[in-house]
């Protein structure tokens, strides 16, 4: 008997999720079987252009061939022997991370949320050294950087969930973009300034040049670090390969993961040269991280994504979508940058229900807040796929705004 | 007895008719021989045509193709040496952004309060365009922006993004109308 489901159907997926799967999700009533590029295939046979892609994750397009035959190759020759050992695909990986980024050092892990805990173990450990006892950590009200007591505790939004508390200490939150809320809670006992270049499952909220600034210049003068976290705007989603490139900062520590493995889990912290030597043996590990089918899979995603030609595309596509989008009736703005599209809905529509209808049309989209969809389609999509998304958009606002 | 010799007239003309039609035979098959040589001559003459025109057709082509990837090449070392020359402008540029950068990163000296913070020298870092709440001179203010739009149109030009890009959004951010000294810098003179 294969290891692989069989072809189950909607309804009987849906009745074991009710019987066997904790509730932690609300699930659209889709229930997805293949995927190629931009367009994916439900049980029914029926074709969706994905404009998700997985939040971020698919950015490649689904099943990208480089990327499956990276995977195939990988897992029939090995698949994992643990950090205990050396490995060429993580060795590799961790080369090309940090030369083209930062140029420190870098830690694997499984996931964003993961990558996040090594970051914040980095800027305690970097503080305690400068002597601060009780290290805090300061980040933006809005942002999101994972679900793990350490980054649920750096989430203000989720860590303000008191059914799970007690939460970690040791973290404060200023408004977003407030310049000098942010300077004046940075101070002796900061360890580092954590800040989502653009917040996504706030809504897609850029933040400004003026607060990442304000943050560089603050943390410069108490010896605290600058950590980006590149979960979602990094490998190639805004137009460049990391999103601070395209802003006049550059951060000590950065966190990647989503589009790193185009599907296959995967994440990274990476560091400058002067915080590439915090964490020593003993102070964090992972028995699956920076394995080589991930790693593998990685591999094969930068060969692709980092390309000035496809992302001076990303650019110039996002822009085309956004000027589509900023026509539509029923659209009160577009935010973002490159493929990274929050689209603003008119007061008076309810974006849950648009998200559901573009589904019903064939669009996946995300509805991150009440009246705000965001886009996240595949790096390598054209502009006949964003016309298509623009007259499905266009099409469902009318239908609701016409309610 | 002329019963009996009719028999054998009928004989010699029989073999009179053979021998006729064997030479008529011979004679056809000397003349097809013939024909066959002639036309296989043909033929094999024509290949020779055929095979030296070939060569002389593939030859030609070579020969362009040759011609052709020299001018290539040529252009590929043209652009390699371009390349190389921006990359040592970038590096350059970087290594005064990276100075810029450790200046801004390193730990700062003790706060002191009044008038000994204005007497420290502080060295050139990234600094927020305009801040209400913090008094700021305009020199220092100048000084920031500046550094923040170098490391702004190097990180973007490291990144890929064209001229034109870096100038629009240092025009937008910065409010820099002319930037043609930090890009030719950076990607060295604008080709006119």
């Amino acid at each position: 008997m294969s290891g692989v489901a069989a072809g189950i159907g909607l309804a009987e997926a849906r009745a074991l999720e009710e019987r066997y799967l904790m509730r932690t999700y609300r699930r659209a009533p889709v229930d997805f079987v293949r995927g190629e590029g931009a367009l994916l295939w439900d049980a029914d046979g029926k074709r969706y252009l994905d404009f998700l892609t997985g939040i971020s994750v698919c950015s490649v397009g689904h099943c990208h061939p480089e990327v499956v035959r990276a995977v195939q190759e990988q897992a029939e020759r090995l698949m994992h022997v643990s950090n205990l050992f050396y490995t060429e695909p993580m060795a590799q990986l961790a080369q090309r991370l940090s030369d083209s980024s930062l140029g420190g050092r870098v830690f694997f892990s499984n996931s964003g949320t993961e990558a996040m805990e090594c970051a914040i173990k980095v800027a305690r450990k970097h503080a305690h050294r400068r002597g601060v006892s009780a290290p805090e950590i300061v980040s933006f009200e809005g942002d999101f950087h994972g679900r793990s007591y350490g980054a649920l505790a750096a989430t203000p939004g989720l860590a303000a969930n008191e059914a799970l508390g007690p939460m970690l200490p040791g973290f404060r939150a200023v408004p977003h973009n407030d310049a000098t809320a942010l300077r004046e809670a940075v101070g002796e006992d900061t360890a580092a300034v954590l800040i989502e270049p653009i917040q996504g499952e706030a809504g897609v909220w850029p933040t400004s040049e003026e607060a990442l600034l304000a943050a560089r210049e603050a943390c410069d003068e108490v010896g605290a670090l600058l950590i980006l976290d590149e979960i979602q705007t990094g490998v190639g989603r805004t137009g460049s390969l990391w999103a601070y490139e395209q802003t006049p900062v550059r951060p000590d520590v950065l966190t990647t993961a989503k589009a790193l493995g185009g599907g296959v889990p995967i994440g990274a912290c990476v560091t400058a040269p002067s915080a590439a030597d915090v964490l020593e043996p003993g102070d964090h590990g992972s028995t699956f991280a920076g394995g080589p089918v991930a790693t593998a899979a990685a591999l094969a995603v930068l060969d692709v994504v980092d390309d000035p030609v496809l992302l001076r595309h990303v650019r110039e596509l996002g822009a085309y979508l956004c000027q589509g989008l900023d026509a539509l009736e029923g659209v009160s703005e577009t935010r973002g940058r490159g493929l990274m599209v929050g689209v603003g809905l008119e007061e008076g529509i309810d974006a849950a229900a648009v998200g559901a209808d573009l589904l019903e049309r064939g669009l996946v989209v995300n509805v991150p807040r009440s009246d705000t969809l965001r886009l996240l389609p595949p790096l390598v999509i054209d502009s006949d796929h964003a016309d298509r998304a623009v007259n499905l958009i266009g099409e469902s606002l009318l239908a609701f705004s016409g309610r | 007895m002329s019963r009996a010799r009719k028999p054998s007239d009928g004989s010699d003309k029989q073999r009179a008719l053979r021998a006729d039609t064997a030479e008529r035979l011979e004679a056809i098959v000397e003349a097809a021989e013939r024909a066959a040589e002639s036309v296989i001559d043909d033929a094999e003459a024509q290949a020779r045509r055929y095979l030296a025109q070939a060569r002389a057709e593939a030859d030609r082509l070579a020969e362009g193709r040759i011609s052709g990837l020299e001018e290539l090449i040529d252009s590929l070392l043209g652009q390699a040496l371009s390349l190389r020359q921006e990359a040592e402008r970038l590096q350059a540029t970087l290594g005064e952004a990276k100075s810029l950068i450790e200046s801004g990163a390193a730990p700062a000296p003790p706060r002191q309060e009044g008038p000994a913070e204005a007497e420290q020298p502080e060295p050139p870092r990234l600094r927020a365009v305009s801040d209400g709440e913090e008094p700021q001179g305009e020199g220092e203010g100048r000084r920031s922006d500046a550094a923040g739009a170098r490391l702004l149109a190097t990180q973007m030009a490291v990144s890929g993004s064209s001229r034109e890009e870096i100038e629009l959004r240092l025009r937008n951010r910065f409010e820099i109308e002319d930037a043609d000294a930090i890009l030719d810098a950076i990607l060295g003179p604008e080709e006119h």
